[in-house]
C-alpha cells in the first residue's frame, strides 16, 4: 500500500476522519453547546467539500473492490456539496435538537456508503455501500424523536428497504449461480439472454427501483417523506436518490449492456407509469412534504427518459439533471424547513398570502419550483431538454410524447403553490420568518446554481468530455 | 467457483447417501422457516427461526466448510436469535397470541409464493449450469483469516472495515432511538400524574 491509497481514497478517509472527530466531540467531559458545535460541523464539512476538488487521481485499490475516475469524482462531489447545502438548511432545525453530533455521525455513514457504491467494482462492494447507505437513513428518519409519525416512517423505510434488499439479494445470488461471478467486469461477457439471466436482472432492477422509488416500487416513499423530520426528507429526496441513480446508469450501461434490448423495455415501461402516476398523485396532495415527494417521483420518471437513450448523452444528462435537481429541490426544501422548524407548518393551505409577509423565501420559493418545472429561464429547463434530447437518440417518440405531456401536468401543480403564495389571501398568513444567517446563505447558493447551472454552457460539456475519455 | 459439493458429480436419478442428507437438511431448514412463519406466538417464531439456522449449519458441514459452520453457529444461533428473543422479551408479552390474518392476505400471499416459487423453480430447472470444476476451495482458517486482512490479492480488508462502520453507525442510531424512549416514558409518567 502506497501513497496513492490516502489520494484515491481521500473522500471517504475525510468522512471517516470527521466521523470520528464528532464522536469524540461527543464522548469527551465538556459539553459543548450546540450551535458551537454545529458552525464546528459545518467548517468540518467545508473543508471536506474544497478538498474534494484538488489532487485526484484515478486507480484501483484493494485488488478493484475500489476505483475512481475523473467522473466518479464529479460525482462525489456534487454529493459532497448537496450534503454541504444540506447541513446548512437544517441549522434553524438542528440548534434545537439534543442528538447533533448522532445526526451527523449517521448523515456522514450514510454519504460515505454511497461513496463506496459509486465507487464499487464488484456486486459484494455494491450490496455493502447500498446498506451502509440505508440503515443510518431509518434511524435518521426517527429523529423527530417525540413524534409518533416520525417513529412511523422509519419503521416504514427499514422494512421496506430490507424488503428491497431481500429481493435484490435473490437477485444477486440467481446471478452468481448462472456467471459464476461476482466481479462486474467478469459478469458481462458472461451475460445471455437466458431467461434465468433476465430473471435476475429483472430482480436487480426491482432492488433499484425502490431505492429510486419507480413506480411501481414508490408506495414507501410519501409515507417516509412526510413522517421524517425536513432535512432527512430532502437528503432522502435528493442525495440518495442522486447517488443510486449514478450506480444505476454505470451499471446499466456497463454491466447489462448486453442485456439492452431487455431492459430498454422495461424503463420504457416504467419511466412511462413513473412519471404519470406521479405526477397524477402530486395534483391531490396538500401537505407539502408529500407533494414533493410525489413531485421527485415524478423528476425519476424523467431521468428514466434520459437514461432509456443508452449513450453517453444519457449519462451526462442524467448527472447534469441530478445537479440542478440537487440545487431546485433544496432550495424549495429549504424554504420548507425553515418555516417548518420556525412556525411548525407544513400544508399548502397555509402558504397562502406568504408573499405578503415574506417576500424573499417566496421568491426562493418560486424560482426552485420553476426549475423543478423545466421552465425556460432556469436551469431546471435546460437538465429536462437533455434528458428528452437522449431519450430521443432510440427514436422512440411516443415516450418523448409521453414525457412532454407530463411536463404541461406538473405544471400545473407546481405554479398552484406559486399562485397560493402571490395570489391567495388569507386573514392569517405565515408571520414575518427571521431567517437565520446560515440558512439563508445556503438558499442564496441554491439560487445562484439553478441560475448558473443552466446559463453557464460549459457545464454540461464538461460532464459530457469526461464519459467520453 | 462453484459449489463445492460433498461428493462427486453423479447422473441425474441415482441418489446416494450424501443426496439425501442434502435434502433431509433442506427439507428441514423449509419446514422450520414455514413454521416460523405461520406460528402465531412470536416467541415460538425466534425458535422455529434457530432451528432454520441451526439446519443452515449443517448444509456448510455437509460442504465439509466446518469453519464457516462454526462462524455460522456461533454468530447466528448463539448470538442474533438469543438478541432476537431478548428484544422479544423486552417489546411484546412473548406469550401472546398475534391477531389472525385476513383470509384475503392469506389467498394472495399463498398465491405469490406459489407463483414465485414455481417461476424461480422452472427457470433454475430449464437452465444449464456450467459444470462443475471441482476446484478445490482451501477453507482453513488460516486461509479465511489471511484474506480478510489481506489488502493486495483479494482486498476482503476493504468490505471488513466498512461492516465496521456500518456497525458503529447501527449502534449509534439504536442508542439514539433507545435514549428517547426513556423521555418520552417520563414524559407520559408526568402526564398521567398530572
Amino acid at each position: 500500500m502506497d501513497n496513492n491509497f490516502f489520494t484515491l481514497m481521500k473522500f471517504e478517509l475525510l468522512l471517516v476522519v470527521i466521523i470520528f472527530i464528532l464522536l469524540f466531540l461527543k464522548l469527551g467531559k465538556n459539553k459543548m453547546p450546540t450551535v458551537s458545535l454545529l458552525h464546528i460541523t459545518n467548517g468540518l464539512l467545508l473543508i471536506n467539500l474544497i478538498a474534494g476538488f484538488f489532487g485526484n487521481t484515478d486507480g484501483n485499490l484493494f485488488a478493484n473492490m475500489f476505483r475512481t475516475t475523473e467522473l466518479i469524482v464529479l460525482e462525489k462531489n456534487i454529493l459532497n456539496f448537496g450534503v454541504f447545502i444540506i447541513s446548512l438548511q437544517s441549522f434553524s432545525y438542528l440548534k434545537e435538537h439534543k442528538h447533533v453530533t448522532e445526526f451527523y455521525i449517521l448523515l456522514l455513514s450514510t454519504l460515505m456508503g454511497m461513496f463506496f457504491m459509486i465507487s464499487s467494482q464488484n456486486i459484494f462492494m455494491f450490496y455493502l455501500g447500498l446498506e451502509l447507505s440505508t440503515i443510518p437513513l431509518a434511524a435518521l428518519s426517527n429523529f423527530d424523536l417525540e413524534k409518533r409519525r416520525s417513529g412511523e416512517a422509519a419503521m416504514k423505510y427499514i422494512i421496506s428497504s430490507a424488503f428491497s434488499s431481500g429481493i435484490l439479494l435473490f437477485g444477486i445470488s440467481l446471478l452468481y449461480g448462472a456467471t459464476g461471478s461476482i466481479n462486474f467486469s467478469e459478469i458481462t461477457p458472461l451475460l445471455t439472454t437466458e431467461p434465468l439471466t433476465i430473471f435476475s436482472f429483472v430482480l436487480l432492477f426491482a432492488g433499484f427501483a425502490f431505492k429510486i422509488s419507480a413506480v411501481p416500487f414508490h408506495l414507501w416513499t410519501a409515507d417516509v417523506y412526510e413522517g421524517s423530520p425536513v432535512p432527512v426528507t430532502s437528503y432522502l429526496s435528493v442525495i440518495s436518490k442522486g447517488a443510486i441513480l449514478f450506480v444505476f446508469v454505470s451499471v446499466l450501461y456497463s454491466v447489462f449492456q448486453p442485456l439492452f434490448e431487455t431492459w430498454y423495455n422495461v424503463i420504457y415501461l416504467i419511466s412511462i407509469l413513473t412519471m404519470v402516476i406521479g405526477n397524477l398523485f402530486a395534483i391531490r396532495q396538500n401537505n407539502l412534504k408529500r407533494f414533493l415527494a410525489f413531485s421527485s417521483i415524478a423528476q425519476v420518471g424523467f431521468i428514466l427518459v434520459g437514461i432509456s437513450g443508452n449513450s453517453p448523452e444519457g449519462t451526462a444528462s442524467t448527472i447534469y439533471f441530478i445537479l440542478i435537481y440537487i440545487f431546485s429541490n433544496l432550495g424549495a426544501f429549504g424554504v420548507i424547513s425553515i418555516v417548518s422548524a420556525l412556525k411548525g407548518k407544513e400544508n399548502m393551505d397555509d402558504y397562502k398570502g406568504f408573499y405578503k409577509t415574506n417576500p424573499v423565501l417566496t421568491w426562493i420559493f418560486t424560482i426552485s419550483l420553476f426549475s423543478l418545472a423545466g421552465i425556460p429561464p432556469t436551469a431546471g429547463f435546460f437538465g429536462k431538454f437533455f434528458l428528452i434530447m437522449a431519450g430521443a437518440g432510440q427514436g422512440n417518440y411516443i415516450l418523448i410524447t409521453i414525457a412532454a405531456l407530463n411536463m404541461i401536468i406538473s405544471l400545473y401543480y407546481y405554479l398552484k403553490i406559486v399562485k397560493a403564495m402571490f395570489m391567495d389571501t388569507n386573514e392569517n398568513p405565515i408571520s414575518t420568518i427571521k431567517t437565520d444567517l446560515i440558512p439563508l446563505t445556503a438558499l442564496i447558493i441554491c439560487v445562484v446554481g439553478i441560475i448558473i447551472t443552466g446559463f453557464v454552457g460549459g457545464c454540461y460539456e464538461y460532464i459530457y468530455s469526461l464519459i467520453t475519455i | 467457483m462453484s459449489l463445492p459439493l460433498g461428493g462427486e458429480i453423479k447422473e441425474r436419478g441415482s441418489m446416494t447417501a450424501n443426496d439425501f442428507i442434502f435434502y433431509l437438511l433442506a427439507a428441514f431448514i423449509l419446514l422450520n422457516g414455514i413454521l416460523a412463519m405461520t406460528t402465531k406466538k412470536i416467541f415460538r417464531s425466534a425458535i422455529f427461526l434457530l432451528f432454520t439456522l441451526i439446519g443452515v449449519a449443517g448444509i456448510y458441514f455437509w460442504m465439509h466448510m466446518e469453519f464457516i459452520a462454526a462462524v455460522q453457529i456461533i454468530v447466528y444461533v448463539g448470538g442474533i436469535v438469543v438478541l432476537i428473543i431478548f428484544s422479544i422479551f423486552l417489546t411484546q408479552q412473548a406469550g401472546m397470541e398475534m391477531p389472525k390474518p385476513t383470509s384475503r392476505r392469506t389467498i394472495f400471499s399463498i398465491l405469490s409464493v406459489v407463483t414465485g416459487f414455481s417461476l424461480t423453480y422452472l427457470l433454475i430447472n430449464q437452465h444449464t449450469f456450467p459444470a462443475n470444476s471441482n476446484e478445490v476451495i482451501n477453507v482453513s482458517p488460516n486461509n479465511i483469516g489471511e484474506q480478510m486482512l489481506d489488502y493486495e490479492k483479494t482486498g476482503f480488508a476493504l468490505p471488513f472495515e466498512v461492516i465496521s462502520i456500518l456497525l458503529l453507525a447501527a449502534m449509534v442510531g439504536c442508542i439514539v432511538i433507545a435514549m428517547k424512549k426513556e423521555e418520552v416514558s417520563k414524559k407520559d409518567i408526568t402526564e398521567t400524574i398530572k
